[in-house]
């Protein structure tokens, strides 16, 4: 058996290009495990009040987990963090594809950039050796698919993988993200405009390192069966023959599915454009992350006869049901076109989505829009504010600043479906009780990924860690087991592992105790998952939030009037009261509380944010 | 009259259910495909197998048949349902909800996962018209 793990983390300066090498100590390593909560805790000193998001000072944090690269399950993993453009709030976002394990296998596990390039350039890391190259020839003229290629032929390394941003990210747009590979991308939050604030168009990586295990016979072993299991999990096989979007039917019918901008319950269009409809269309193949045994990525052909990335679930519901469409081809040409301008889809089409619900209720103006008929279904105009958002022209610039922004504008802010400035995922809250709370408390604003709990009201219970099947909608009896799950998930983005895989908790322990040798007990991983939970919590109150940010905008908490979900919204304040208690958080600051932080091990935020003598500190 | 599940005779009053139903055969009309249940007894409740085979067509069951594997060959169809009984009778009871129940491996689905998800109402209904048959669990 080999030690304990370390982790290699790279600090480079952007503007004067220093950098140094730096070994996370095991015993900081195993309190929070890699992923993002090793990146709260590298970032915490950094992430305060007066740090501009798209600052030189703002750190961007690229961050593996220690399973990233291994053969072990959907582990092919890394995450972006940072300062929230969108939100003002902690950032992240996490990527699969093969960038992550290919930085691993580059000697790296972390990437933490600070400072601002003097000129446009790309970095590149090859085996251990790094270097700052020129990109002004690829600034403002080379999309996400054009970057990637242009960088590896440059370099003369086809075997590079490649992260960039596109133009939104050059243009610090708050959708910009950060893609790689065949159109896999840290999509939320906006860490491509952080990334554009650097001036860093992209990062290429190549290696042939061999990845650290503490026992490599015992994993190797593990993971093999484990992999054998989920290969033939009937979800796998779903996810395999349909892609994420294969479920939208059954959310559809369900309720969980928003229309119209969240406004209406019943869109008859869906089965026109789900997985299985796309399988029996377009579908010319599948893609995997790196390792991979579900392979949910889709290749599609269409009338041009080019092959090209199909739209996973979030983009179908968001540019399908989302704005009344249900033209498959039309849908997949929006996603395509976000990713190559580098922008997030879940955003882009959420805003334009309240941009049209506007325009119906006459609140939105042709003038206001340009001239455009901002109708449901029309898929020209879509196609029109895509462009008007890049180009920030109009009311593509009003869009661009994002949904809470655009509602503000117009004096309705609360019709529009985001929470602290990050625009909703395509759960609706209304179709589960679980799910507000997970959007209201999550720290990265309304994300589904820190805990994708209307799986757990599908049937994916955890006894194990206490997250049991007790209904749909079920009230505060439900509110404990959020915060469970969220702490698990919070284990799994520290791993950087994907939540699409049906991989039981007891096999994620043991693959994580025979990758890092850290002998962890459940208990332990857990409060792993809870100390990431609440140091991202500490950290946005230090940036501001507080128990009044816990909250869905008005709109959402209205039942809808038809569809299966009609006149029922979750019991929301009853719920968050219940959740408040289960986490040990202050109900008046929003805070976690002193004893609850020292509790978990994190006695200097404790300090920062209780003061020595237990009281308050700051607004 | 109740009927004994996994009996001959469930199967039949199950067919004769779904044949007699007006809402299933407006639900179904589309539904092509036949299926068989392939359901295991846990070894400590003596480990049999019951298979019951089912050709749904358009709303309707045009033939019901419990295999006996001893004496014929076990149909191929174009779905098969395999559960341990124990989770097929929570489905019965209304204590499991099918699609959870095929989403999360309780009932494991051979055939076309895509085909059960764009006909989700087809499966509950399905599942309505059983779970009406008046049905004793006391032999199981």
């Amino acid at each position: 058996m080999a030690g304990p793990l370390n982790f290699r983390i790279l600090h480079w300066d952007m503007s004067d290009g220093a950098h140094e090498l730096k070994i996370v100590a095991p015993e900081l390593l195993r309190e929070h495990l890699g992923g993002a909560n090793l990146a709260a805790q590298i970032a915490y000193p950094s992430l305060v009040p007066e740090t501009d998001p798209l600052s030189p000072e703002a750190p961007l944090i690229f961050m593996a987990g220690p399973l990233t690269g291994t053969k072990g399950p959907a582990v092919g993993r890394y995450v972006v963090c940072a300062r929230s453009p969108a939100t003002g709030l902690w950032g992240e976002s996490n990527c699969g594809g093969s960038f992550g394990p290919e930085l691993r296998a580059a000697g790296l596990d972390g990437l933490v950039i600070t400072g601002q390039a003097p000129s446009p350039v790309y970095l590149w890391i090859d085996d251990g050796e790094v270097e700052i190259r020129d990109a002004s020839h690829l600034w403002g003229s080379h999309d996400t698919y054009e970057t990637q290629l242009a960088v590896r032929n440059e370099l003369g390394r086809k075997g590079a993988r490649v992260a960039c941003i596109g133009q939104a990210g050059e243009q610090r747009l708050r959708f910009g993200l950060i893609l790689c590979d065949h159109g896999r991308v840290a999509g939320r939050t906006g860490m491509g405009a952080v990334m554009g604030s650097k001036r860093i168009k992209a990062i290429a990586v190549e290696g042939r390192q061999p990845l650290p295990l503490a026992s490599p016979d015992a994993f190797n072993a593990t993971r093999s069966e484990t992999n054998r299991s989920l290969r033939v999990d009937t979800m796998t096989v779903s996810l395999r023959d349909l892609g994420t979007a294969g479920i939208a039917e059954y959310f559809d019918y369900l309720g969980y599915t928003p229309k119209y901008n969240f406004s209406r319950g019943i869109f008859d269009g869906v089965s026109k454009v789900s997985g299985a409809a796309m399988r029996e269309s377009i579908l010319s193949g599948v893609s995997t992350c790196h390792g991979c045994v579900i392979a949910c990525g889709r290749r599609v052909k269409l009338a041009d006869g080019v092959e090209r990335k199909g739209p996973e679930y979030e983009t179908l519901a968001g540019f399908g049901p989302n704005l009344g469409i249900d033209n498959l081809e039309a849908i997949t040409h929006f996603g395509e076109l976000c990713d190559r301008y580098g922008m997030d889809t879940i955003s882009v089409s959420n805003t334009i989505g309240l941009a049209f619900l506007l325009f119906e209720e006459g609140l939105i103006t042709a003038e206001d829009a340009d001239g455009l008929d901002l109708a449901w279904g029309d898929v020209d105009v879509v196609n029109e504010l895509i462009e008007a958002i890049i180009l920030q022209k109009g009311i593509g610039a009003l869009i661009g600043e994002g949904a809470a922004s655009l509602g503000r504008h117009f004096g309705v802010e609360e019709w529009a479906a985001q929470i602290n400035g990050l625009e909703m995922a395509y759960h609706d809250p209304r179709g589960s009780s679980g799910m507000p709370l997970v959007y209201a408390t999550s720290p990265r604003g309304a994300c589904h990924n820190q805990s994708d709990y209307y799986m757990v009201d599908l049937g994916q219970s955890m006894e194990e860690i206490g997250v049991d099947l007790v209904g749909m909608q079920a009230g505060v009896e439900k509110s404990p087991m959020v915060a469970r799950h969220q702490d698990w998930r919070t284990v799994g983005n520290a791993l950087v592992m994907c939540q699409l895989a049906s991989v039981g908790v007891d096999v994620v322990l043991k693959l994580v105790n025979e990758a890092t040798g850290f002998g962890y007990d459940l208990d332990e991983l857990l409060c792993v998952g809870e100390r990431g939970w609440n140091l991202k919590r500490a950290i946005n109150n230090r940036l501001g939030l507080t128990a009044s940010n816990d909250r869905l905008p008005a709109r959402l908490m209205e039942p809808l009037s038809d569809g299966n979900t009609a006149g029922y919204v979750p019991p929301f304040e009853k719920m968050m009261a219940a959740y408040y208690s289960a986490r040990g958080w202050d109900e008046i600051t929003g805070r976690p509380t002193e004893e609850r932080l020292r509790s978990l091990g994190l006695d200097a935020v404790a300090d920062d944010l209780w003061g020595n003598e237990g009281h308050i500190t700051g607004s | 009259m109740a009927y004994r599940f996994t009996s001959d005779e469930w199967l039949e009053a199950f067919a004769n259910q779904l044949n007699s139903d007006a809402q299933y055969a407006e639900i179904a009309k589309k539904w092509e495909g036949d299926l068989m249940f392939d359901l295991r007894a846990e070894p400590g409740a003596g480990g049999s197998r019951t298979l019951y085979y089912m050709d749904l067509w358009h709303g309707r069951c045009r033939s019901a048949r419990m295999i006996d594997e001893a004496v014929e060959e076990v149909p191929q169809p174009r779905f098969i349902l395999r559960a341990p009984l124990d989770q097929f009778i929570r489905i019965l009871k209304s204590e499991l909800d099918p699609m959870q129940a095929m989403l999360t491996r309780r009932l494991q689905v051979s055939g076309s996962m895509g085909y059960m998800l764009r006909n989700v109402p087809v499966v509950l209904d399905f599942v309505r018209c059983a779970r009406e048959v008046d049905t004793t669990f006391d032999m199981v």
